[in-house]
Order: C-alpha cells, then sequence, then structure tokens
C-alpha cells in the first residue's frame, strides 16, 4: 500500500518545525554567547563552563536529583502495596478504585497544588493532626517536606498505575504453580510477582522521577522563593533575568542528565529481565 | 487468620491513600463556600467568591481558553496522529524510525525543556505568542501520545487488510476509513482522551508559549496564587463540579444504553465492544462543553460607546487595580480590557524587548528611564492628558527619570520600609540598627526579603550608608557580602506577593516592603507597624507609559484619563492600598479610610532618601549578584 506512505508527509514537515527545530535552537543558543551591537553572536563553551564551575548551581541540581529520588522512593514504597492490593481485588472493585486513582488527575495539577497551601500553612490541617501527636506549631509550608508531600501527591497516581497495568495482567496460575511447587506467600511475591511487575515498576519510575526533577511550580508553590531547584534556576533566567543563552546551557545539561539516567533505567531493567530467565 | 489481617492492613492502607488523594480537592470546595479571606478557619458560609470570579471575566475567560485549545487540541492531533500512524505502517524502515525518534523529544525531555525549544521557535520566527501559538504547542505536544496508544492496535492487525479490502473494490479512502480506522477506534479514542487530559492540565509549556494576555485556568492560578484568593478555590470547585458530571455521565449513559439494548434483543457483540468507549467519551465532553459555554462570559453590544469591538491590552503589575476597575473602564468605553499581569519590571521588559505587543504599561522609574533610552516609547501627546495631569500630586510629576513627563503619567507611588510585629519587635532595635536589624541574630528565622534585585540592594547599600544609585564596584561588593550575610545567617525568607497576606497574619516578625502593602497589612492587622530607616529609603513610583509598538494608542490615551480620575484612583488606591497620584482621592484616603496609617504617604525632606536612576552596568551586576544570592539562600537553607 504505497498510497497510504504519503500520509507521513505533513507529519514529517510538522515534526521538523515543531519538535526538531526547537531542540536545535536551545542547543545553538546554549553555545552563543549574547555579543556587542557589532559583533552579534559568538560561539564559546562559557555557558557550560559557568554551570559547572559554579558551586551553587551544583548543589541545586544535586537537590533537584535528590528529592526527585526521594519522591520516587516513597511513590514506589507506597504505589506498589496499593497497586498490589488493587489487582487482588475483584473485576468490578478494580475498576471503581482505578477510577477513584484516575478522577483527582483530570483536576488541573495547579489547582490541586495550591490547595495544599491551606493545608500545610500555620493553623491549617496539617498542623493540627501533627498537635494530636503532640507536635506544636508545627511549620510545613515553605519547606522541603511541603515540596515533597506536593510531588508524591501530583505523582503517585502515575506509579500506581503503570504498577496496576502490570499487575492485573498476571496470570493468575503463575500463583497457584509457585505455591504448588511449595513456595510460600513471600516466596511467591519476591521471586515470582515482583520479577514479573517490574516493567511496571520501571515505567513508573521514569514517569515519576522525569517531571519530578524539572518541576518547578511545586517547588515554588509550596517551598518559597528561596527554595530552588533546577526547573526554577532555567525559569529565573528565561523569565526574569533574561540571560537566554545560559538558560538554554542549564535546560541542555538538565536534557543530557535525564537522557544518561532513562538510559541506565533501562538497562537496568533489562539485566534484570534477562537474569530471571 | 493472617491473610484477613493482611486484608484489613491493605483495606486501611486504601483508604489512606484515598482520602489522600481526595484531602485537597474536598478542602478546596469546602473553602470556596468561607464567609472570610482565611485558608485554614471556616467562619461561615457564603457564596461571595463565587460572585468575585463570575464578575471576573478575565477568570471565566482562562476557563473558556483551556477548554477551546483542549477541545481543538485533542480534535486536531487525533486526526494528525492516527493517520500518521497508519502511514507509518506501510513507510520505509528509516521514516518510522525517525518519526519515532523524534516523538520521544517531547515524551523523554523534561517539559520545561521542551517549552523552551517552542518558545523560543516563536521568538526567532517573530511568531507573536497568544492564542495561535499556544494552540500549536499543544498539538505538539498532544500527538506522539495519541500515535503512542494507536501504534499497538496497527500492530496487531493484519497488513493486507487494506489490500484485501480494495481487492474487494473499496477506494483507498474507504479502505481507511470503513476498514482500518473501525479496527483501530480503541486506541484512537484512549489516545485522543490521554491528548484531552494532557492538554487541559498543562501548566508549563503553556506558560512559556502564550502572550498577549491569554490565559489558561493552570497560568490563571499560578499568576493569582501570590496572594491568598479564595475564588480560585470557587473556580476549581467550578472545574470538579464539570469533571464529575462529565465522568458520571460517560459511566452512566453506557449503563442505560445496555439496559435498552438487552431489552430490544439486539446484541451485536462487536458493534457493542466498538462503540463501548467512543460516545462515552463524545457525551462526556460535549457536556463539559455545553455547561461551560453557557456559563462563558458574553458581552451585549453596546452600540452607542465610542470603542465597542476593540480590545486594549495593559502589562501591569499583580493586584494593582480596584475591584471595580476594568467594569468600570469597559462601561465607559465599550472596550474590552485584557490586563496581563508580571511580578517585576525585568520580567515586564523581558517579554517587551522581544516586541509582544501591549497599549499600556506600568513600568516603575528607572525602568521607565531605561525604555526612554532603549527607544521603546512614544512620546504623549500633552493635548491629550494635560487635563488629567492637572489633577495629579506635584510630588509624583516631573522627576529626574522622565522631566516634564514626556512620556510617562504616574500610576501609584510610595516608599520602601520595614514591616515589624510591634509585640515581637524593639522599636528601639529598628530605631538604633535600621536596615542591619536584618542581619541581628535576634530575629534569625522571623524575616521576610522581598525578591526584588533593586530594592534587596537598596537596602544593603543604604544600611552600609551608600547611595543607592552608586556605580562604585567596591561598595557593590560591599552590599553583596552584606546581602549574603543576611541570607547565609539569617535565614530569611525571600518572597514577593506573599509577603502581603503572611505579615497580615503576623507570621515572621520583620519584613521589607513596599509602603502601599504596608498600608494593606496594616490595615488587615492592628499590630503591624512601618518604619522608615533614617538611613534613607527608595522613593519610587510607577506610571503609564505606551509603547512603540502599542496597536490601539487612542484607546491607550483613555486608559490613562480614565485611570487619572478621582473615581478610578480612588477604587484603586482604597482597595490596593498603594498612594494615588490622583491629588483629591490621596487626600480623601489618607484623612479618611488610611487615617493613622502612617506608610499612606510617603515621607519627604529626608535627604538620604532617593529616586533609583537607570545605569546598563549595575543593572547587569545586580542581576547577577541577586540571582547568585538566591541560589546561596537556597543552598543555605539546607
Amino acid at each position: 500500500m504505497r498510497k497510504f506512505r504519503q500520509l507521513t508527509i505533513p507529519y514529517l514537515i510538522w515534526a521538523l518545525v515543531m519538535l526538531l527545530i526547537p531542540m536545535a535552537l536551545i542547543l545553538m543558543y546554549s553555545f552563543l554567547e549574547p555579543g556587542n551591537s557589532i559583533v552579534h553572536f559568538r560561539i564559546s563553551l562559557d555557558n557550560y563552563f559557568r554551570f559547572f564551575t559554579d558551586k551553587d548551581f551544583l548543589v541545586i541540581l544535586w537537590r533537584s536529583l535528590l528529592i526527585a529520588l526521594k519522591t520516587t522512593i516513597i511513590c514506589l514504597l507506597l504505589g506498589y502495596p496499593i497497586a498490589y492490593f488493587i489487582s487482588r481485588c475483584n473485576e468490578k472493585l478494580q475498576g471503581i478504585l482505578i477510577m477513584a486513582i484516575t478522577v483527582p488527575m483530570w483536576i488541573n495539577m495547579l489547582v490541586r497544588t495550591y490547595a495544599w497551601i491551606g493545608i500545610l500553612s500555620k493553623g491549617g490541617l496539617a498542623s493540627w493532626v501533627l498537635s494530636l501527636f503532640g507536635i506544636k506549631d508545627a511549620e510545613l509550608l515553605y519547606t522541603e517536606t511541603a515540596v515533597l508531600i506536593g510531588m508524591v501527591y501530583n505523582f503517585l497516581p502515575f506509579m500506581i498505575l503503570q504498577i496496576n497495568t502490570v499487575l492485573s495482567k498476571m496470570d493468575k496460575s503463575l500463583l497457584e504453580a509457585s505455591a504448588d511447587l511449595g513456595a510460600d506467600k513471600f516466596q511467591t511475591f519476591w521471586r515470582v510477582v515482583f520479577p514479573l511487575s517490574l516493567p511496571g515498576v520501571v515505567s513508573g519510575i521514569t514517569l515519576v522521577f522525569l517531571p519530578a526533577v524539572s518541576a518547578f511550580f511545586i517547588p515554588k508553590l509550596l517551598g518559597g522563593g528561596q527554595y530552588f531547584l533546577i526547573g526554577n534556576v532555567i525559569e529565573n533566567q528565561f523569565i526574569t533575568v533574561g540571560e537566554w543563552n545560559f538558560g538554554s546551557s542549564i535546560s541542555m545539561i538538565m536534557a543530557i542528565v535525564m537522557m544518561l539516567l532513562m538510559m541506565l533505567v533501562r538497562k537496568l531493567d533489562k539485566k534484570s529481565g534477562r537474569e530471571d530467565m | 487468620m493472617q491473610t484477613k489481617e493482611k486484608r484489613i492492613f491493605g483495606k486501611i492502607f486504601m483508604a489512606l491513600a484515598i482520602i489522600f488523594f481526595y484531602l485537597p480537592i474536598v478542602f478546596m470546595v469546602v473553602f470556596s463556600f468561607n464567609d472570610s479571606k482565611s485558608l485554614t478557619v471556616f467562619t461561615g458560609f457564603s457564596l461571595r467568591w463565587y460572585e468575585t470570579m463570575l464578575k471576573n471575566h478575565s477568570m471565566m475567560e482562562s476557563l473558556y481558553v483551556t477548554l477551546i485549545i483542549a477541545v481543538v487540541a485533542t480534535v486536531v492531533s487525533t486526526i494528525i496522529g492516527t493517520i500518521t500512524a497508519i502511514g507509518m505502517v506501510y513507510s520505509k524502515k528509516w521514516v518510522k524510525r525517525f518519526i519515532q525518534q523524534v516523538n520521544d523529544l517531547p515524551m523523554m525531555n523534561p517539559e520545561i525543556v521542551t517549552a523552551i525549544g517552542l518558545m523560543l521557535l516563536f521568538i526567532t520566527f517573530r511568531i507573536e505568542r497568544g492564542f495561535t501559538t499556544l494552540l500549536l504547542a499543544h498539538i505538539a505536544f498532544c500527538i506522539p501520545y495519541v500515535m503512542l496508544s494507536v501504534m499497538p492496535k496497527l500492530r496487531s492487525l493484519d497488513p493486507n487488510l487494506a489490500d484485501a479490502a480494495m481487492d474487494l473494490g473499496a477506494t483507498p479512502w474507504q479502505a481507511l476509513t470503513k476498514v482500518i480506522v473501525p479496527q483501530i477506534m480503541p486506541g484512537i479514542v484512549s489516545g485522543a482522551l490521554i491528548a484531552f487530559t494532557m492538554s487541559f492540565d498543562d501548566f508549563i509549556i503553556s506558560y512559556f508559549t502564550t502572550g498577549q494576555g491569554v490565559k489558561n485556568l493552570s497560568i490563571m492560578v499560578y499568576t493569582m496564587s501570590k496572594r491568598v484568593n479564595p475564588s480560585i478555590n470557587a473556580i476549581s470547585t467550578l472545574v470538579v463540579v464539570f469533571i464529575t458530571i462529565g465522568l458520571l455521565l460517560a459511566n452512566i449513559v453506557p449503563i442505560i444504553r445496555e439496559k435498552t439494548k438487552k431489552k430490544s434483543q439486539q446484541q451485536d457483540g462487536t458493534f457493542q465492544k466498538r462503540m463501548g468507549k467512543g460516545p462515552k467519551m463524545v457525551i462526556g465532553l460535549l457536556v463539559i462543553v455545553l455547561a461551560i459555554s453557557l456559563f462563558s462570559y458574553k458581552k451585549a453590544a453596546e452600540d452607542n460607546k465610542p470603542f465597542v469591538g476593540q480590545t486594549l491590552h495593559v502589562y501591569n503589575w499583580g493586584e494593582y487595580v480596584g475591584e471595580n476597575f476594568v467594569s468600570g473602564f469597559e462601561e465607559q468605553t465599550g472596550a474590552k480590557l485584557v490586563m496581563d499581569n508580571f511580578e517585576s519590571n525585568e520580567q515586564m521588559y523581558i517579554k517587551v524587548a522581544n516586541n509582544e505587543s501591549y497599549d499600556i504599561l506600568v513600568p516603575s522609574d528607572y525602568m521607565i528611564q531605561r525604555l526612554i533610552q532603549e527607544d521603546l516609547l512614544q512620546p504623549l501627546d500633552k493635548n491629550r492628558i494635560q487635563a488629567s495631569l492637572d489633577l495629579l500630586d506635584p510630588n509624583v510629576l516631573d522627576k529626574p527619570f522622565d522631566p516634564g513627563n514626556e512620556y510617562s503619567v504616574p500610576y501609584f507611588w510610595g516608599s520602601v520600609g520595614i514591616v515589624y510585629d510591634k509585640r515581637k519587635v524593639d522599636i528601639e532595635d529598628l530605631e538604633k540598627e535600621g536596615f542591619n536589624i536584618f542581619l541581628d541574630p535576634k530575629y534569625k528565622g522571623d524575616i521576610y526579603l522581598y525578591d526584588s534585585e533593586r530594592d534587596s540592594f537598596m537596602m544593603a547599600l543604604k544600611a552600609l550608608g551608600y547611595s543607592m544609585n552608586t556605580e562604585n564596584p567596591e561598595e557593590i561588593n560591599d552590599a553583596y557580602n552584606w546581602l549574603l550575610q543576611c541570607v547565609q545567617t539569617m535565614k530569611p525568607e525571600i518572597v514577593t506577593d506573599e509577603i502581603i497576606d503572611n505579615m497580615a497574619q503576623g507570621r515572621k516578625a520583620l519584613g521589607l516592603v513596599y509602603s502601599g502593602d504596608a498600608t494593606y497589612i496594616m490595615t488587615e492587622n492592628e499590630n503591624m507597624g512601618y518604619f522608615m530607616p533614617t538611613q534613607g529609603s527608595n522613593l519610587w513610583s510607577d506610571g503609564m507609559v505606551i509603547p512603540k509598538n502599542a496597536q490601539n494608542v487612542d484607546l491607550a490615551y483613555e486608559f490613562i484619563n480614565y485611570t487619572c480620575q478621582y473615581e478610578a484612583a480612588y477604587d484603586n488606591s482604597s482597595y490596593v492600598g498603594y498612594t494615588a497620584s490622583n491629588m483629591e482621592a490621596q487626600d480623601e484616603l489618607a484623612e479618611g479610610e488610611f487615617a493613622g496609617i502612617d506608610s499612606y504617604v510617603p515621607r519627604s525632606g529626608n535627604p538620604k532618601d532617593e529616586v533609583f536612576t537607570y545605569n546598563e552596568n549595575t543593572r547587569k551586576t545586580f542581576a547577577d549578584l541577586w540571582s547568585r544570592i538566591k541560589v546561596a539562600a537556597s543552598n543555605a537553607a539546607d
């Protein structure tokens, strides 16, 4: 069906303009230095040097990766049991629970994050709950904990849904076979269920980690103006400082770091898959 | 026994998870009905925030924009995505690989990188950012997701299906629409659903690709979230209600249809399967569209007004107009007023320097000077504004940044000082230390700085006894070290407008604020005081200017004249707390509503008080050093 081949032509042009050229532009800007009015551009690596020689920027990059890692781990620890629980329910209940987790995702992320401001601020619901446990006058808003709560809240559903998709498709007879062969519940879980659910875990990790590293409105809303993640640095460069070349190079650095990490995760996934065979 | 216990544990865990997911939503809905402004204490039931929301047509419009963009982007990206996916099946390998790789870009890259790429694209090719660019950007990031969900269905399809159809006499078009598309319908529907959710929810990409005051819901919440504004809760509740209705209908309608179908005994398995999800979603969408278009603000045509059908684009500070200002202007002129907000002069400058067109800007003194120097402003026609200038306080006219008011007409003015909690701060400390109180360990962890490079350096330079317009590198370096010491030892929070509500609630003891915000804080909380150090301060003013690329100059003059009148000035000033330039409004407020609040009328007579002047070199230095200080503050917090 050669004729159908032509169907891709419009999109090839579109993708070139809307997806490829923008990336090329970031790359280009990141190597340029704004010149004076006579020399317009100068190609240099200065923007990259500036980032890697400034301890402060590196600390922020490290902090962003760290908080994304914390978010991912918490999401995994909370999300896996939830996904597992859902997958063990009967089909009708499964549908309802999945629905219950999906519905909040339809409501705007910013709006939901904004709602946390009231809960976490002094005298709010969170400090009331903490006071029941004897912690008085807890200040949660504008702390790293607040940012962490905001991130887990926003990204946990992705983790649950990814893991649940794999778990609910798993052949139940495998569990029976494992039990028949003398494995106890614990062994069945760690030797059979968990390895088989790894693809879901990996895509869950990807879907949580990636947006968590580059998040900038969650830290801004819940962390306050003095809490910076790499996304805030980039936003700051483009919106208020106006140094687009430097901003572009930070974006490039972030994109590359993310790409490397994702490749690592995928590689680990493949490796663990092979070992189990 | 053990398994039963586990199930109970699981159930509790599940219940907690559901509570966690729904808590903020319930919270939001409850507090949208709160009688007071508080987000923590429910004082009584009221619908006032819904009223505010309905009156604020930029809020209603953001809902409308969100929806239209989501619907159009979903339809377009679903069509293009499906067609391309089908074409790919029959394409050469390199084409397949290329498309897959390129599609990975928006999916695997951090969203902010995609957003910046698109922004650079539009700016480099001089495409003015606005509704169209927003739509293009949304289509761009939706298509890959549509293709991702269509491709697996296509792969499981027999590649000879189309040939078979055509052998049987179908045209290629028929083969496509009658054979292939129905087979992959579930994939198309779920792709469309993902596209809709992504577009409806998007913030980051929209934030960087929009312009001309076009805002979707996310951007609106982001720009409004600086100050407590329960009407955000009201509009969010509206969204929650629409979505719930949509989802309920989408799930109930198929059940009803199934029942009627069973009755008529006409079951067709494949038909059922094929049609299961499609209409569900279409109905859901339609309900949402209908509901919102019913609510969307439609203006009745008023023929006798001079500017009917025209639009004025104003770029102003956030929360800088009174409650009735916009509607008053629209009523008088018949035109539509689109107000876009900025947080800092620098943020405004970047947009203007990138050729984004507005009819009116409201920058501060030094920024007006810069815009004049860079030839970005139109000189004002004195004949058209002289009557308005005569109404203003002479103290705020003819300033060094714009002698003779050739380019600007004052809007608000004031000073910068320290707002303090009288119960926590010893007034003697303030009198003795002035701005150096921000280095006093006694108040560690109890201070707010304001996120402004200019005024932070002003504070530091004044504390050290220098001029705030100094060009001496040593003095600037001293100021840098002063600020560095402050952020590293005092654990300040660096905020912008959040300071207003937080100080009004007495969260911290000290904060650097603009006089107008202090006025608002002091009317809300009588324990708060305003102190201006004798070391001197910044006497600033913000003025209305018309940029060179303004599109509606006549209406811009109309805006300037309207703003200078007593009624508008009074409304703005009494609502926001900043000092009115209109003499009559200022006098009346100083003796009436704001009587006894010393921040309302700026101090005169201290020779150390200055007005900022613009200097390109020091601007760069300040900008660079301030971003370093913020980074250092962020790292000191660990």
